[in-house]
C-alpha cells in the first residue's frame, strides 16, 4: 500500500515535470503537431534552420563573450582578493561577507534600477556596466564556494606551514595553494559560466535589443516561430545537462576528500550554490 | 600599507556597481520625475495609487501561495524520496536540481507548448480548454514548477537526519503517524522549514523572467513594474521606479537577516 502511494507521487511528479521538457522535445522535432498525442512527424530541419540562422549563432557568441569574460574577471579580481584577505585581513571577512551576500537578498531588478539610475545618461558605455552587474550577482557564489574551499583544505595552516618553513610566497601559491583549490574552483567557474551563458534580466534592462544574448534571441524566437524556438530550448537543455553532470563529478570529487573530515554544519547560503 | 593595495580592485568594483548606485538610488527615489525637486512624494504614491500597492499584494499573494505549494510539495517529494534507495535518491535529485535551472524563458515557452492557448494538452483534453495559461493560475503553475525543486534543495539534508528509529519508537509506544509527524518529526524540521520558506519567498518575489516571458507586462507584478518603470520606455519614471524599489530591497533585507540570525543559532 505504503510502497503504491510512494510509486503514485512520483509519477506525479515526473509527469509535472518531464511533460513540459517532452513536449518541447517533440515541438523541436516535427513539421505540425496537431490533434494527436504523439506528433504527426519527425524532423531535424529546425535544427538545421537553427544552425545556419546568424542572428542564433550571433547571440550564442555574445552569450559565449559574456560567460568567458565574466569567469576570466571572477578569476583575475575576486579570487586573488580573496586569498589576500583570507591569509591577511581575516577579521574583514564577516563584514565583507554581509556586503558580498546582498545580492542574494535584493533581486536583479533593485541592482538594474540602482545602475540605470547611477549609469544611464553618463559616458560610461552600458556594456562596462553590464560586465559590473554581472560580476555583483556572481559575488555569492564565488565567494562563498571559493571560502568554503579555503577553509576545507584548511588554507592559512598549510601556507603558514610552508612560510615557517622558509618558502617564499610565489612557489607557496603554485604548488600549495593552487593544487589545493582547484577542484573548488573550477565547480564555482562552471556555475558563473552557466549561469551567465543563460542570463537574462540584467543583460536585457541593461543593454537590451542592442547586444542579443542567447536568453532575449529565445524570447524573440517564441513570438515568431514555435518549432525553432523549441530547437533553441533543447540545444541549451543539452548544454544545461552537459553542464549539471560536470558539476555533479566535481562536487563528488570535492566531497570524496573531505569526507574523512568530521561533517561540518552547511550554512544555508552553501546550498544556494549548487542551485546557482 | 601594501597589503591593503591587494583590497582596491574588489572595494572600488564594489563601490562602482553595488554601493554608490544603491545610494543614488535611495536619493533619486526623494526626487519627483516631473521637477526633480526634493519630495516624499514617490513614497506617498506607493500608498495611494492602487496601481503600485496592487502591484506589491499580487507580488506577495502568488509569492506565498507558491511557496506554500511548494514547501508542501518539496516535503512530499522528500518524503517519497527517502523510501528509495541512495542511487535512485541520488538520480531523483539529480534530475530536481536540473529543473531548478530551467525555470525563466525556457519553462515558460514549455508550458506554452504544453497549455498554451492552442497547447497540445488542450487538444488532447477538451476539459482543460477552459484553463488560461496567461492568467494567474498560470503564473502559480510555472512557479510551483521552480520552487519544488529549490525546496527539495533545501529541505532534503534535513530531512535525513531525521532518524527512522524515533518513528519505530513512536509506534512501538502506540502513538498514530499522525502524532508522530506533529510531536517528533516537526518540531526537529522547523528550523529548516522556516529557513526554506524564507527562501522560497525571496526567490518567488524577485521573479522576473518566467512572469515577464508568459505574460508580458500585463500581469501587475512588484518585479515587472518596476522594470518597466526604470528601463527608459515612454512611460519611465525612473525615480518613482527606485522608490518602489528601496521599498521592495527592505523588506527583503529584514527578512533575509532574520534568516541570518537563525542560522547562528
Amino acid at each position: 500500500m505504503k510502497k503504491f502511494l510512494v510509486t503514485l507521487t512520483l509519477s506525479l511528479f515526473a509527469i509535472y515535470y518531464l511533460s513540459p521538457l517532452l513536449a518541447t522535445f517533440f515541438y523541436a522535432s516535427s513539421t505540425s503537431w496537431e490533434k494527436s498525442i504523439l506528433p504527426d512527424d519527425f524532423t531535424l530541419q529546425w535544427f538545421v534552420q537553427l544552425l545556419g540562422d546568424r542572428a542564433f549563432l550571433g547571440a550564442v557568441g555574445r552569450s559565449l563573450l559574456l560567460a568567458t569574460l565574466m569567469t576570466m574577471i571572477v578569476f583575475i579580481v575576486l579570487v586573488p582578493t580573496m586569498i589576500w584577505i583570507h591569509l591577511y585581513f581575516p577579521r574583514w571577512d564577516q563584514a565583507l561577507q554581509k556586503i558580498v551576500l546582498l545580492p542574494y537578498a535584493i533581486p536583479g531588478v533593485i541592482l538594474v534600477t540602482a545602475l540605470l539610475r547611477t549609469y544611464s545618461k553618463s559616458n560610461i558605455p552600458m556594456f562596462f556596466v553590464l560586465l559590473g552587474a554581472l560580476f555583483i550577482s556572481m559575488l555569492p557564489i564565488v565567494y562563498l564556494g571559493i571560502s568554503n574551499q579555503m577553509k576545507l583544505v584548511n588554507m592559512k595552516e598549510l601556507v603558514e606551514a610552508a612560510e615557517t618553513l622558509g618558502v617564499p610566497m610565489f612557489p607557496i601559491i603554485r604548488s600549495v595553494l593552487i593544487p589545493n583549490l582547484k577542484v573548488g574552483t573550477t565547480l564555482v567557474s562552471l556555475m558563473v559560466f552557466s549561469s551567465v551563458f543563460g542570463e537574462y534580466m540584467l543583460t536585457n534592462l541593461l543593454i537590451g535589443g542592442r547586444f542579443e544574448t542567447l536568453r532575449i534571441y529565445m524570447l524573440r524566437r517564441m513570438n515568431e516561430n514555435g518549432h525553432v524556438a523549441s530547437a533553441v530550448m533543447i540545444l541549451y537543455f543539452l548544454f544545461l545537462l552537459v553542464t549539471a553532470f560536470s558539476i555533479f563529478y566535481f562536487n563528488k570529487k570535492q566531497t570524496k576528500k573531505i569526507v574523512v573530515r568530521e561533517k561540518m554544519e552547511e550554512p544555508v547560503y552553501e546550498k544556494l550554490l549548487n542551485h546557482s | 600599507m601594501k597589503k591593503y593595495a591587494g583590497l582596491v580592485p574588489l572595494i572600488s568594483l564594489l563601490a562602482a556597481f553595488l554601493i554608490v548606485p544603491l545610494i543614488f538610488m535611495l536619493l533619486s527615489s526623494f526626487q519627483s520625475d516631473q521637477t526633480g525637486t526634493w519630495t516624499m512624494t514617490n513614497y506617498t504614491e506607493f500608498f495611494s495609487n492602487s496601481y503600485y500597492y496592487q502591484a506589491f499584494f499580487n507580488s506577495l499573494l502568488i509569492t506565498m501561495v507558491s511557496c506554500i505549494l511548494g514547501l508542501t510539495g518539496a516535503m512530499v517529494l522528500c518524503i517519497c524520496l527517502l523510501q528509495l534507495s541512495e542511487k535512485t535518491q541520488e538520480k531523483i535529485t539529480f534530475v530536481s536540481n536540473l529543473a531548478a535551472n530551467f525555470a525563466g524563458i525556457p519553462l515558460a515557452f514549455s508550458f506554452i507548448i504544453l497549455l498554451g492557448n492552442a497547447g497540445v494538452m488542450k487538444l488532447i483534453m477538451p476539459s482543460l480548454q477552459a484553463f488560461d495559461l496567461y492568467s494567474w493560475w498560470g503564473l502559480g503553475l510555472t512557479y510551483v514548477y521552480f520552487q519544488i525543486p529549490l525546496g527539495v534543495l533545501f529541505l532534503y539534508p534535513s530531512m535525513r537526519e531525521l532518524k527512522k528509529e524515533w518513528a519505530e519508537v513512536s509506534a512501538t509506544l502506540g502513538t498514530t503517524s499522525f502524532y508522530y509527524w506533529r510531536k517528533v518529526a516537526l518540531p526537529f524540521l522547523r528550523p529548516s522549514l522556516i529557513t526554506t520558506f524564507i527562501i522560497l519567498f525571496a526567490n518567488g518575489m524577485g521573479t522576473y523572467e518566467t512572469a515577464y516571458a508568459l505574460t508580458g507586462s500585463n500581469v501587475n507584478l512588484l518585479t515587472v513594474r518596476i522594470a518597466s518603470l526604470v528601463s527608459g520606455d515612454v512611460f519611465a519614471k525612473p525615480n518613482m521606479g527606485s522608490a518602489l524599489a528601496v521599498l521592495f530591497g527592505l523588506m527583503m533585507i529584514t527578512l533575509m537577516s532574520i534568516v541570518g540570525r537563525k542560522e547562528k543559532k
